[in-house]
């Protein structure tokens, strides 16, 4: 049996994610916002509106298996940290 | 909890401190790229997936609220994943960020598995008082909760040590990970400051 055939399947250094290209441009976008502007008082503004728009439709659209249901649905039963009139990524969780 | 009848609630928690000899700032961003440096995934890899599910800003407040779902490799031990069947766990992350008072708090929890576990941690990261521009301070709460007649409950005991045994040594490469982000990024601002 070898252990180092079992690390090489856990640490795939790409993803396999269908949306890890959108997910880090969004994520890079986002810790960028975060560093430069959020935590130094400049919270006024939206920002990485479209990189977001483009990763979540991606999740909406690859995402739809058991996995992402699911985490809705966790996220909802869970009392989420969102008040009301929270957006919802997934219009319809497709089935 | 009714009177009367023994209810055996099989809980264990655990708590952790920490200081970061960096401002609050710098630990939360480093915070939020934990999980995406590819040099740090190879500590972290138990870590598979990381999506962000929704985010929200208050731009009112300056609260930011943002939920993520995290794929974690958890290999039991033989009797474990003769119960349970997979090494694969998902939870959901969520996180509030308060930039005016300066503080942000995880709070993460298992999705799959609810049948025989129930796992959260809490994180919290806040100005250390003895430090506020200076130093951060997190602390870090993780409870695990075995259900009660699940196919686990005959074992929790030892499943439960493996839970903090692993827990703890998560906490270890997290904070190895979040002090070399730092210091990365306090090289990062002090090049940028010229």
């Amino acid at each position: 049996m070898g252990a180092a055939s079992k690390r090489d399947k856990k640490n795939s250094s790409t993803s396999t994610s269908p949306c890890a290209h959108l997910r880090s441009a969004y994520h890079n976008c986002f810790n960028q916002w975060y560093s430069e502007k959020f935590v130094k008082g400049q919270w006024d503004k939206e920002e990485c509106v479209s990189e977001w728009q483009k990763y979540r439709d991606c999740l909406s659209e690859h995402l739809d298996d058991k996995h992402l249901s699911r985490f809705l649905e966790a996220e909802a039963a869970f009392g989420s940290v969102f008040q009301e009139g929270k957006e919802n990524p997934v219009e319809n969780s497709s089935k | 909890m009714a009177g009367g009848s023994f209810t055996f609630v099989m809980v264990k928690a655990y708590a952790q401190e920490h200081i970061y000899k960096h401002p609050w700032e710098r630990v939360t961003s480093a915070s939020w790229r934990k999980f995406a440096d590819p040099e740090n995934k190879r500590t972290l890899s138990h870590i598979l997936e990381v999506d962000t599910l929704n985010r929200k800003l208050d731009t009112l407040s300056g609260k930011l609220y943002t939920t993520r779902a995290l794929t974690i490799h958890a290999p039991g031990p033989w009797f474990v994943r003769k119960v349970i069947g997979q090494d694969i766990c998902h939870c959901v992350e969520s996180t509030v960020v308060d930039a005016q008072s300066k503080s942000m708090q995880l709070t993460t929890r298992n999705v799959s598995l609810q049948k025989f576990i129930e796992v959260e941690e809490k994180i919290r990261y806040d100005p250390h008082p003895d430090n506020p521009t200076g130093w951060t301070i997190c602390r870090q709460e993780t409870s695990i909760r075995i259900k009660p007649l699940s196919a686990l409950a005959s074992m929790a005991e030892k499943v439960e040590q493996r839970c903090a045994e692993r827990f703890m040594q998560n906490s270890v490469k997290g904070r190895e990970v979040m002090e070399r982000i730092c210091k990365y990024l306090e090289a990062e601002s002090s090049g940028m400051a010229l």
